[in-house]
């Protein structure tokens, strides 16, 4: 028995080693990534200077045109993420602040994801591989309930989100295989699909009264003066429990309720996301009202 | 309370750790505590079900020591049969009654009758299948007098309960596994040592090809009207490997599983896809449930005795019960009748029994024979998994037809954002490891043992696939 009980140990202690050498070699190959997404991107990059940021869902991924914003002499990229929650946002932000970006505005959008604090899984998990690598991520991080087994069993994040950060990923990003995530300076445009889901029912959604992440995301800009513009994006036409926006409206009187910008359905891919024309059409409104000298 | 999850991996040290330092002191009380921890480990899925699992389980034990005190042939079969009927009865209710009710109403319907059947709302309790089957095994083996009957119920409740083999086998018999439980069990390093190396190696199966073959297998059958031929081609080798993992990986982790308490259990798999014609593959592929039906059905019903006429009868029986045996599902039984077809030839031209040795290769002509019979082999395997995998003959027989129809042999890009050919690679080391390493249970033993087994750990943590988790499949059965 003895001598299982030794070889037990010795199995268990390769698992631990081979997990260390693993983890090491993951975390490498995510530190020389800069083409495959925008967290890696941000998170290897050096000072950036850029008139207009979007960040948020894929509300603000499939919404904000950037080149519009190039277009009008403005450097602009689109951070948003689709499936992202208000907690990855904030984080993106915070690095782009601590690799020094100079912005200038910041555009949030902020509606749907005011009803949660929780991270999005799969698009948090992103930012995972920099966790020994970055105060700023651990700090993000340490609340949340899975903090522990994330941060100090070796390869565990790679493991729980295999399907973002596992082996797969780390290969394309060992070769450098690109992806279309920064392409059209991060914006992603949709096509009108048909048949799509034109019908969306929000009737039991409410907006945290203060959401931790927006109330974050608001006082980076203020401290590093950065011109925060909160807007809520069109929804398509069929959708129940519309007053959600007014009571977004009511709770946060300082994000603007742009819901009625575009309503007709032929400018949407899907309820919530506008296709490539009514992204179009959005963007313009937004220049105008906010980057439009009057 | 699946083997490959956190649960298992702490359950199983604290059983462990019971069994051989606490409980080790006579045979009675390790069989008490493999009981106790078989019945925790079974009632993590459903508590309820446990009733029907004591029940089954008083039911053989108390019918066939009434067999075997049976003064009179005819006290003797009112025993058997009890047994036998109550047994299929539940197997009947759970799993089979909707499905027979729907059927009988689609008939009438079709007939012009409209019906609309009584379907019962119940859950099928997982493993039913398999510890009926020990349980009819012990009962029928007691009834022709192969064997005596189990007089102390605990080791009897053990035979049939015993965690590693509850849920999805192996099928044991009482003559392998009754002796084994009836003397106390001494602590052998080696065997442990094998029961760990087929522990690791049953994982790799699982979480590294079952579960990622699982991935790409779905996404190109639940889109197969959009997928071209090489994709379908490569769906039904997937799923092919898919199920091989899941499976066999499952019986590689109870055998190991129970090494480390000291008993041995049937072999179930043994490389099936290296197998050179459909008799020799249904050798090696879950050889206890074909050897269960060989013993218990073909050779009752005359076996290969009697006229020519008699042989295909029963051959196609026990691949069409072998079939819906898996589930209540039309597909079953045609994926069954497809293997009988198969067999068919091999049958009579009476050369079913014709591959009997263990494959050798050599640079000659023979062993390019030898390599494309099993090449064939395989394809026929994956054109009758279709009709496993697929939800209704229709979407089988559809998917089949595309295959050939198609025509474009372009890499596609599927649903789930993966190109259909990335896990070829992956598949044909897992090949070249497994027949590199035929003619042992497991490829880990052996020379340098400890860095494959940390090779194997690596695949286990690097290449498996755990967010998109996969239950076994054989459990749903």
């Amino acid at each position: 028995m003895n001598k299982f009980l030794i070889y037990t140990v010795k199995i268990i202690v390769i698992t631990a080693l081979v997990a260390v050498v693993l983890d090491g070699l993951y975390t490498a190959v995510f530190m020389q990534s800069r083409n495959r997404g925008k967290v890696e991107t941000v998170f290897n990059s050096e000072a950036k200077k850029y008139d207009v940021v979007i960040l948020g869902s894929s509300r603000a991924n499939n919404h904000f045109v950037a080149q519009m914003f190039e277009d009008k002499g403005l450097k602009a990229f689109n951070y948003g993420m689709s499936g992202g929650h208000l907690f990855e946002a904030s984080l993106m932000l915070k690095l782009m602040i601590e690799r020094k970006y100079v912005i200038k505005n910041v555009i949030l959008e902020a509606d749907l994801n005011l009803s949660g604090e929780k991270k999005a899984e799969g698009i948090a998990a992103l930012f995972l591989p920099y966790i020994h690598n970055s105060e700023t991520i651990k700090k993000h991080f340490e609340n949340e309930k899975d903090f522990y087994e994330l941060y100090y069993i070796p390869f565990y994040r790679y493991i729980k989100y295999d399907g973002k950060i596992g082996f797969r990923e780390t290969f394309f990003t060992a070769i450098h295989k690109k992806t279309s995530m920064l392409d059209n300076l991060g914006y992603y445009p949709l096509l009108k699909t048909k048949g799509a889901n034109m019908k969306n029912d929000i009737v039991n959604l409410n907006p945290l009264p203060h959401n931790k992440y927006y109330e974050e995301i608001k006082s980076l800009c203020k401290a590093n003066n950065i011109n925060f513009i909160a807007v809520m994006t069109p929804m398509c036409e069929n959708v129940k429990g519309m007053d959600y926006f007014d009571k977004v409206k009511k709770a946060y009187p300082e994000i603007l309720n742009y819901e009625n910008a575009v309503v007709e359905d032929k400018y949407f891919s899907s309820c919530g996301h506008m296709n490539d024309t009514g992204a179009k059409l959005f963007t313009a409104r937004i220049i105008n009202d906010f980057f439009v000298k009057k | 309370m699946f083997f490959n999850s956190l649960a298992f991996a702490v359950f199983l040290p604290i059983v462990f750790f019971l069994y051989w330092f606490v409980f080790n002191k006579t045979k009675s009380t390790q069989n008490a505590l493999l009981i106790i921890a078989s019945y925790y480990f079974y009632s993590c899925w459903d508590w309820r079900f446990l009733f029907l699992l004591v029940f089954s389980t008083f039911l053989d034990y108390y019918t066939g020591i009434q067999i075997e005190k049976g003064k009179s042939e005819k006290s003797r079969k009112f025993w058997f049969w009890l047994s036998i009927i109550v047994n299929l009865g539940f197997l009947g209710i759970f799993k089979y009654y909707n499905f027979f009710a729907a059927s009988f109403s689609e008939l009438l319907g079709s007939a012009g009758i409209q019906a609309s059947p009584i379907l019962l709302n119940v859950i099928l309790p997982v493993g039913i299948s398999f510890y009926t089957f020990h349980g009819l095994s012990y009962v029928i083996d007691i009834y022709y007098k192969r064997i005596k009957a189990e007089y102390n119920f605990v080791d009897y409740s053990l035979f049939v309960s015993y965690f590693p083999l509850l849920v999805a086998g192996p099928i044991e018999r009482a003559t392998h596994l009754l002796p084994q439980v009836k003397v106390k069990r001494e602590f052998d390093f080696q065997v442990a040592k094998e029961g760990i190396y087929q522990i690791i190696w049953g994982l790799v199966k699982k979480v590294v090809i079952a579960d990622t073959c699982a991935i790409y297998a779905n996404a190109i059958f639940d889109h197969y009207t959009s997928m071209n031929s090489f994709s379908l081609i490569l769906g039904a080798i997937y799923f092919a490997f898919q199920i091989y993992g899941d499976f066999s990986g499952y019986s590689d982790i109870a055998l190991g599983v129970s090494k480390l308490f000291g008993l041995d259990l049937l072999r179930n798999f043994n490389y099936p896809y290296f197998s050179r014609d459909i008799a020799e593959f249904w050798r090696r592929w879950h050889i206890s449930l074909s050897s269960w039906f060989r013993d218990y059905l073909y050779i009752p019903l005359g076996g290969s005795k009697g006229g020519l006429w008699m042989k295909i009868r029963n051959t196609f029986i026990i691949f069409v019960v072998s079939g819906f045996w898996h589930g209540a599902n039309w597909t079953y039984v045609v994926w069954g009748f497809i293997n009988a077809v198969y067999f068919l030839p091999l049958l009579l031209s009476n050369s079913n029994r014709n591959n009997m040795d263990a494959i050798q290769l050599k640079f000659n002509f023979d062993s390019v024979k030898v390599l494309l019979s099993i090449l064939y082999t395989f394809s026929l395997t994956c054109i009758a998994w279709v009709f496993f995998r697929a939800k209704s003959i229709t979407d089988a027989v559809q998917y089949l037809k595309r295959m050939i129809t198609s025509k474009d042999f372009s890499f596609q890009y599927l649903d789930n954002e993966r190109y259909s050919y990335e896990l070829l690679l992956m598949i044909g080391l897992f090949v070249l490891v497994e027949w590199n390493n035929r003619n042992k249970i497991e490829p880990l033993s052996g020379k340098s043992s400890l860095l494959k087994l940390a090779l194997a750990i690596a695949a286990i943590l690097a290449l498996g696939t755990y967010s998109d988790y996969k239950e076994f499949i054989y459990f749903q059965f």
